[in-house]
Formats: C-alpha cells, structure tokens, sequence
C-alpha cells in the first residue's frame, strides 16, 4: 500500500510539475507576501489595541486621520495578500506530495507548523475580506477569531523564515548565472528545467528531499519553454492581478482612488449627507427614543449632573472641525463636524477635562451601545458632541439627536444617539 | 545542506534560533488566546473552517488551476513568450477580481444595510472582464503581428 501511495504521489508530482516553478520564485513571492502580512499584522494589533487599550496604551491624536490611515492600509494590504498568497501556495504545491509524508519528528512538526500556517492564512485573509462585506457566515466571533488567528499566522510566518532561512538566503538574489545565459540557450535550458521540474520531483521522493532544493533546472527555467509562460511572466502577472485588485478597491479608503472604486463594498459619498452609515436607526432600534422631544445629554459626574436639551446644547459655543469617520471595515469619509467641545460640557459640571468618561447611546442592545473613552480625548480640544454634519442638522444615520466625534478613534467608538456621558471617576 | 543552500552560521544561528523562539511564543499565544474568547462549539466551527481552507485550496483551487494552464499549454502553443504571458496574466488578473466579487454578489443577497454593497458589482465584473479581454486580444494581436513582421524581415535577408 505505502508503494502504491508513493506511486500516486510521483503521478501527481508529475501532473503538478510546472518548469516556472522554483525556489526563487518562492523567495520572491515570500518576500513580498511577508512584507503585506506585517503590514496587516502591525495595523490590525493598532486597531485591537484602540478598541481593546491596555493601561499602557499610549493614544495618537495626531494626525486625526491616523486610524484611517492605518485602517484603510489594513484592508487594502489585506486584499492584495489575497493574490500573493494564492501564488505563493501554487509554488511549493509540489512539496506537499512529497514521499514519505513525515520523515522524523522534526520533519512532522515543520509539516504541521506549515498546515496551520496555511491553514490560518486561507481563513485570516478569506473572514478578513467578508468581513468588510458586512456579511457573518461562521459560528465564531470574527473580531477576537481574526486578532487570535492573526498571533498565530506572524508566529509561523516567524517559524517558517527561521526553517527556510539557508534556502532564502542562498535565493535572495536573482542568481547570476541565469543573468548571463545567452537567449539561444535558453530555450534548450528550459526544456531541460522542464524535465528538470519534473524530474525533481521524482529524485526528490526517491531521497526524501525538498522539491523546490534540488529542483536543478531553476536558473534555466527562468526563460519559458514552448507553451508556457516565464517565470518572470508569472510574477508580472500576479503583480498586475495584485495592483489591479488594489486600485479596484483601495477607493473606499483613499479618495484619491475613488474613482476606481469599482468593487469595495462602500463607496466615499454616498448615504445621508454624503457619508456612508455603519450601523443604521433601525438595526439599533433608536428611532422614536432620537425623535423624542424631551431628549436631553446627561453628563455626570460622582457630584454634578447636568441635562441638556439639544437647544441648550446648540446655544453654547459651537466649534466645527473637519474629522474623518474611520470604520474598522477600512472605509472612511472625510466631512465637516459641528458641535460643543466636549471638555466644555464636562467644565459645565465642574470636572477635569481630562476624564475618562463612560458613553451610554439610545440603543438598548448590540455591543457598542456603550464605550469608554480615555482622558486623551475627552481632553482634546477637537473632540466634540456633535450636531451637525457638513454644515446640516444631523442626519438620524448619522446620530441625531447628537454623537461623539473625536480625532484618531475608530469608527465604532464615535457612538451615535447619545443618552449619557458618565465622568468615571 | 543541499548545493543550492546557504550554510548560516554564526548571528545567522542565532537569528534563526531567535525567530524561531519567537515563532513559537506567537503561535502560543494566539492558539491560548482563542479558547479565551471563544466557545467549544465556536472553537469546533473555526476547527471546521481551517480544515475546509486546505481542502478547498489544495483539491479544488490547484487543481483548477493546474487544469487551466495544462489547457491553456495545449491550444495557445503556437502563441510566443510574451503573447502566453499577456495571456496568462490577463486571466490571472480576471480570476483574482473573480474571487473577490463572488463573495461579494452573495453578501449583497444577505445584508440589508444603507451604503453596504450596493453597487452594481456583476455588472462591474463583466465589464472588467470584457477590457481584459479587448485589451489582451489588441496586445496579443499586436505581438504577433511584429513577430511575423521580424520573421519575414529575417528570412528575406537571408
């Protein structure tokens, strides 16, 4: 049986076999797949860390779109891992059908360090990417699933450099041999890589070798052979599908590609004065509590209180400052925010601006109904109870009768249909 | 060490040894912080999707796409190089905006929510189909014709 299965394997191999494939390839791919995943990995622990902030944490208030920067790089790094990965996996596919499957233990546990590398990174990226979807189809929470699964993808992605790290440092560098090949010979070369490839595979069954070490032919399989693409084709073409994605979808994040706009699931504009909405009136079921007519803001305190009705809140003085809405989802929109200085409303009732405070919204259930937020912003002086929004009323969408805005903050935390605002003490 | 490695001694050791160290605590930490915050049966569905990921790439996605290059090998072999890689990266270009539009078409069935997915998507997706393929049909065109040019230029010096 184990021969027949090692001859399955070796048939595979063969069907699999490509002469673009090679370690080089690998490393280049690796290379750039590695860089994204950081970049996903240093934003998306940023945005955990705001929602989530240790009582170390350390708040950065300028610039004021800070979040949206880092948040709308998170996504689009995200969206072009999608490509990189996908690529990266086709060029060592080979080396999972290698024969045997676990040669020692050491061999068994970089296998199984591969497996959830892989494993993690199909579903890190795929939840990432539905995610921003608005669209919820698995059994776990996506937002402590992904920031977990995000520890254990930079972990392997560690382990794996560490593991292959003689092999990427004997490819780093396009190999000069293949530089200096005359055009003439290559073709002869990469009939030979394509022999080479699928010999590889064999030889490496047979000595219980790596594929992509000993595949012998990698400097000649560069150029193509007849009826393939080169290897330099291959990573022009998942350059080209990697860009493409990102200008197609990078525009609900960055203005500047908005016209190019053509598959986020937001778009920069549209909704209620020209800025999108997360969560609606009616998801939160808040519509008659912000219609009423005896709404009023409750700040307190342990020793003062204070209401104030929206004509009271109007009658102070009013500043407007241009803020972005930085969702968690990677969209955002620049706009114009008008209200009262939310230190004003705390001097009201005699406490320090900088306080922590607790937010309380109309909203009777969902998880951001509540949020607090840290003395650096109550304190700073752009942070505002806002009531208006591009120079209109508040739109219902957007928080009527009244919401936070505040420089720097995620999205999820600018809570709208404000009911109360507790100084903690 | 095979001859197309590197021996790394030295702070290469030392710097692989580190990773490695490193690697491992990441992974810990993220394989402990999950039962933290999820459920058994939350933790069995998540189980459920990372082993469906690796079916679903390695026995469908490659050999998919094995399929197609072997098919694309057998009836575009009189094309030069740089035709089969307009070719081929015009394809990979419209299967990765594929792979991202399709999950969007059935989210746009599922939520309901002001602003989100509502754009004409499907239609999008043709349309960006449809200039690949003009632009890789004029480039591929274009090619091939210079090829013959040079071709008939170089036989008829001869």
């Amino acid at each position: 049986m184990t021969a027949a299965l090692h001859r399955r394997m070796d048939q595979a191999g063969r069907f699999y076999a490509s002469p673009v494939r090679g370690t080089r390839l690998t490393v280049v791919l690796g290379r750039a797949l590695a860089t994204v995943f950081l970049l996903c990995f240093v934003t998306g622990v940023f945005s955990h860390l705001l929602q989530d902030p240790p009582s170390w944490m350390v708040y950065p208030l300028r610039p004021v779109w800070i979040y949206q920067l880092t948040q709308g790089v998170h996504i689009t790094a995200g969206i072009a891992s999608i490509p990189l990965l996908l690529a990266k996996l086709w060029s060592v596919f080979p080396n999972l059908l290698a024969w045997p499957p676990v040669r020692g233990v050491a061999h068994g546990l970089e296998r199984a360090s591969i497996a959830l590398f892989v494993s993690s990174s199909l579903v890190e990226v795929t939840i990432g990417l539905i995610n921003t979807y608005k669209w919820y189809p698995w059994p776990f929470p996506f937002r402590q699933t992904h920031y977990w699964l995000a520890w254990v993808i930079i972990g392997s992605l560690a382990v794996h450099i560490a593991v292959k790290l003689p092999l990427i440092a004997a490819h780093w560098r396009r190999p000069s041999a293949t530089a200096a090949m005359p055009r003439e010979g290559a073709a002869a070369a990469a009939h030979a890589g394509a022999t080479d490839a699928a010999g590889a595979v064999a030889t490496a069954h047979s000595t219980g070798t790596s594929v992509s070490a000993t595949a012998t032919g990698e400097g000649a399989v560069a150029a193509a052979s007849p009826g393939r693409w080169s290897r330099r084709g291959f990573l022009g073409g998942v350059t080209a599908a990697t860009t493409l994605l990102v200008v197609t979808t990078a525009g609900q994040s960055f203005a500047a590609l908005g016209a190019f706009n053509i598959f986020a699931p937001r778009r920069q504009g549209t909704g209620p004065q020209n800025v999108p909405v997360n969560r609606t009136s009616e998801a939160a079921g808040v519509a008659t509590a912000a219609g009423a007519a005896d709404w009023v803001l409750r700040i307190h305190s342990r020793s003062h209180t204070r209401s104030f009705s929206r004509a009271e809140l109007g009658a102070m003085p009013q500043a407007t400052f241009d803020l972005p809405v930085a969702c968690v989802e990677g969209w955002s929109q620049n706009a114009a925010w008008t209200g009262v200085p939310i230190r004003d409303l705390l001097a009201a009732i005699g406490a320090a601006p900088d306080s922590d405070l607790r937010i309380t919204s109309l909203e009777k259930d969902g998880f951001y109904r509540q949020s607090t937020m840290p003395a650096a912003y109550s304190a700073d002086p752009q942070t505002l109870v806002a009531l208006a929004l591009n120079g209109e009323t508040l739109d219902l969408e957007h928080g009527f009768p009244a919401r936070v805005m505040a420089p720097g903050r995620p999205g999820v935390l600018q809570t709208k249909w404000l009911a109360d605002i507790e100084v903690l003490a | 060490m095979t001859g197309s490695e590197v021996a790394v001694t030295g702070r290469g050791k030392w710097l692989r040894w580190g990773l490695g160290a490193a690697g491992v605590a990441g992974i810990a930490f993220g394989l402990l912080g999950l039962p933290g915050d999820l459920g058994p049966p939350q933790l069995i569905g998540l189980l459920g999707w990372l082993a469906a990921a690796v079916v679903l790439h390695d026995g469908v996605l490659v050999a998919l796409s094995t399929l197609a290059g072997a098919g694309l090998k057998r009836f575009t072999f009189g094309l030069g190089t740089v035709s089969q890689v307009i070719l081929r990266a015009t394809l990979l270009c419209g299967a990765a905006a594929t792979l991202v539009v399709v999950p969007l078409l059935k989210a746009q069935q599922e939520v309901r929510t002001l602003t989100v997915d509502e754009g004409p998507y499907a239609l999008a997706l043709g349309i960006f189909w449809l200039a690949l393929v003009v632009l890789a049909a004029a480039a591929i065109a274009a090619v091939e014709l210079r090829l013959r040019k040079a071709a008939r230029a170089s036989a008829h010096a001869a």
